[in-house]
């Protein structure tokens, strides 16, 4: 419910208070930094469509820092620093959480693709080296057998 | 009257319970019979029900706790499953028509098979009318009554809210029958291509309407919530997201155990964990772990329950599936580079994104538990699962076409080189006429990529083009909903990399520009509906020759005490100009009000891909029944059938 409130409380604040930066370039970085920090006071919301008065200090501060030319990584820990990392939308890379969150599924790709291919090898080996016929995904689908045409006559 | 209800639902536990145990046992008639009993008396339960919003009967507690005298008699009705209590009604009725269903269509000439797959689902059917009868009944009376009700979450008070819930419940319920199915065949030992036949149609009967839930449910939060997007990761979208992936899964994994007889292991194990991921999405949505408009059921009791049901129904399934799976047989062999290779790589995308996806719903859960405060959000995601997604996508054009067994892929230099030339013009001009960014360059490539595969597919099947409306409907099915990928992942890049927002405040007579167009806000007047007061503001919005009114509302609800927003959206055909009214504020003595405004470029081709995924899936149901049929062709040498009625299917030279 809280997060439908902040959107009603839709805010002459941001309108108002919110100047973009002159610089289409640092504005464009400032925004998608704001995208990735969530609002204290609303539900599951990023400071960029909140608007909540604490959201709007907190995309002015963004704004501030980007033209301090700060880094991306420098900002969001900042934020980290002040408010928990409950802020960054993002998580952190670093830690045992982070290897976690942002290993496993690239690793895990990795290691099912790994694993399939020599549980498949040895399936293979075990069975021998019997030729397998080729058939075309066509033979089953009730497509009488004189329209079927293989891979090669279709020109695939 | 709602008593009757409140009777028929408890016999239709007794009916559910008796189901099961001749199902269990095998009497495939009795346990039919009490199907259709079930059917009839929790349909009474339910209707009964609706009757009570319908005539805003409230001596009802639930019709006092949600509907109100002046709503619309669509919300009315609506009502009756915009609430905790009464969803789960809804739910134990598609869990028992299920069953019902299944009495009615699988004919698999396996008596025993069936009594034990309709006595699983009986079984689920008793657990969700236990849940619905002693943990959240909707039956209870209300002493004294009240003379009016408190309404339904405005919110809620929409079309598209009004059926995503029940889709939703065919998609989750839907696969507790397809796990019924899984059960039955594991414990009968025999996951064999008759059993993928008719497991099939069920898989599709929970996966079509679900993708329109997720669709309508999508939809909805984009006009409805006035923050211009569609698709947030928030906890409860992925809840209903993961099912789908391993449905999608399933889909292409019991393709390979109809026709071939292989993979049946996997794909009993997909059917389980479809299953258990639905329930999962119910116990996140109505535990009250996750904070969001879904969670209308924040009691812990009711969340203990369902996560008990989740072990035991769960637990019990990956159980029978570890003792008997090593019993299964596998399909002929297979070479890597061969349609099955394709499909298991298919697989393994689909289960690491729906991991995936796990992960970052439950990672903050679980770093909470241990006493951190953490997010994780639309970055993580995009940054994850849409590069793996985007692995799948791109290999699906090369491999779609590949034989069983053994493929012998060529490379086709021209065509190769014309497509990718053709795509590359394409996108040069969608980045200079939208003015993306590269990026989204790649991702729009992508998009064109699959619709071409798609409509190579059909070509190349049909030989010459003419031919291609005589392919079976599930050629076409597989097409549309490959087509309906491509044209999603296009909407989708181009949405998100080239979506224009600005947030203004106006006085009457001003202008804004917003994408080209000149918006002004005429006046701004107060409106009244049944049961509702709203600020309309009338937007003029002109772009050269064109022009179009819009009038977005603040409403405010009396009897629930609560705003919402009514988005006004003009389509201009390559786009969505959207605009939200914002408050009201009084400066030196002028009366200035806020707008949300964007312009949301092609957002309609992600919700129409989406409907073509499922219209593919409708089509895909069909089976392999034949468009049309040509009398003068030579009929080839067949097997006989062992089912008359069913698509005919040549046997592989095994």
């Amino acid at each position: 419910m809280k997060r439908f409130l902040c959107l009603f409380l839709l805010p002459l604040l941001m309108a108002f208070n919110d100047v973009p930066l002159a610089d289409p370039a640092l504005e464009a970085r400032a925004r998608a930094l704001m995208d990735e920090i969530r609002c204290v006071a609303c539900e599951n919301e990023p400071i960029s469509q909140s608007g909540a008065e604490i959201a709007g200090d907190m995309r002015q501060r963004v704004r501030l820092m980007v033209e301090a030319g700060e880094s991306d990584a420098a900002i969001r820990g900042w934020f980290a620093d002040r408010y928990g990392e409950f802020v960054l939308f993002r998580p952190q890379t670093t830690g045992a959480s982070g290897l976690l969150l942002w290993g496993l599924p690239f690793g895990g790709l990795l290691m099912g693709a790994l694993g399939l291919a020599l549980v498949f090898r040895q399936r293979h080996k075990r069975r021998g080296g019997v030729e397998i016929a080729a058939i075309p995904p066509d033979a089953f689908d009730g497509l009488p057998v004189s329209n079927q045409v293989s891979d090669e006559q279709a020109g695939n | 009257m709602i008593e009757v209800g409140h009777m028929a639902a408890f016999l239709a536990l007794a009916a559910c319970l008796v189901q099961t145990w001749y199902g269990v046992r095998g009497n495939r008639a009795m346990a039919a019979g009490m199907a259709y009993s079930a059917l009839g008396l929790m349909s009474l339960a339910f209707g009964l029900l609706i009757w009570s919003f319908v005539t805003s009967d409230f001596s009802v507690a639930l019709v006092t706790a949600n509907s109100h005298t002046f709503k619309p008699l669509a919300y009315k009705i609506a009502g009756a499953w915009g609430n905790h209590e009464g969803s789960m009604a809804l739910w134990c009725l598609v869990s028992i028509g299920f069953a019902a269903a299944g009495a009615w269509r699988l004919r698999t000439g396996r008596r025993e098979f069936e009594a034990k797959a309709l006595g699983i689902q009986g079984g689920i059917s008793v657990g969700s009318l236990v849940y619905l009868l002693f943990a959240s009944n909707p039956f209870l009376r209300l002493d004294p009554a009240p003379l009016q009700g408190n309404g339904l979450n405005p919110l809620l008070q929409d079309p598209g809210l009004a059926i995503h819930p029940p889709m939703l419940y065919l998609g989750y319920v839907g696969f507790s029958f397809v796990f019924a199915l899984a059960a039955a065949g594991l414990i009968e030992g025999r996951i064999d291509r008759d059993w993928a036949k008719a497991t099939r149609p069920f898989v599709l009967a929970a996966w079509v309407p679900l993708s329109l839930g997720i669709a309508l449910g999508s939809y909805w939060a984009y006009y409805e919530l006035g923050w211009g997007g569609w698709w947030f990761w928030d906890p409860v979208e992925n809840a209903s997201l993961m099912p789908w992936l391993l449905g999608a899964a399933l889909l292409h994994s019991i393709v390979v155990t109809e026709k071939r007889g292989g993979f049946a292991a996997w794909t009993v194990l997909l059917a389980v964990l479809a299953f258990c991921f639905s329930i999962l999405g119910a116990f996140l949505v109505r535990s009250g772990v996750l904070t969001s408009v879904h969670a209308f059921a924040i009691d812990p009791l009711r969340g203990s329950l369902l996560l008990a049901g989740l072990m035991a129904y769960g637990g019990a399934a990956l159980a029978l599936f570890a003792w008997r799976a090593p019993v299964l047989k596998g399909g002929p062999d297979w070479q890597f580079v061969s349609r099955e290779g394709a499909l298991m790589a298919n697989n393994l995308v689909f289960f690491v994104a729906t991991i995936t996806v796990l992960l970052g719903t439950i990672f903050p859960l679980l770093a909470e538990a241990t006493g951190r405060q953490m997010s994780v959000g639309m970055p993580y995601f995009n940054l994850t699962f849409a590069p793996i997604m985007a692995l799948l996508l791109v290999g699906l054009p090369l491999v779609q076409g590949w034989s069983w067994g053994a493929a012998t892929p060529k490379l086709h230099w021209m065509r190769g080189v014309s497509v990718g030339a053709g795509i590359g013009v394409l996108v040069l001009l969608a980045l200079w006429r939208m003015k993306l960014p590269l990026g989204a360059g790649v991702g729009v490539a992508l998009g064109l990529w699959l619709v071409y595969g798609a409509g190579r597919e059909l070509v190349r099947r049909a030989v010459t083009l003419p031919r291609i409306f005589a392919l079976p409907a599930r050629v076409w099915g597989m097409s549309l909903a490959h087509l309906g990928i491509g044209l999603f992942v296009i909407g989708a890049v181009v949405q998100t990399s080239g979506r224009y927002e600005q947030t203004v405040a106006l006085q009457a007579g001003q202008s804004v520009e917003v994408a080209g167009w000149a918006v002004t806000l005429e006046d701004v007047r107060s409106a009244e509906g049944p049961n509702w007061y709203a600020d309309r503001a009338t937007l003029t919005a002109r772009k050269g020759s064109a022009s179009a009114r819009l009038l977005p509302e603040k409403r405010y609800y009396p009897a629930a005490r609560m705003p919402t927003t009514e988005t006004a959206i003009h389509k201009t055909g390559f786009g969505d100009l959207y605009t939200a009214l914002g408050d009201r504020r009084e400066v030196d003595g002028k009366t200035i009000w806020t707008f949300r405004i964007y312009y949301n470029p092609l957002i309609d081709l992600i919700f129409f891909g989406v409907f073509l995924m499922a219209l593919g899936g409708v089509f895909a149901a069909a089976g392999g029944r034949k468009a049309r049929v040509t009398a003068s062709q030579p009929e080839p040498e067949r097997k006989p059938d062992p089912e008359p009625s069913g698509p005919k299917i040549l046997e592989p030279a095994e």
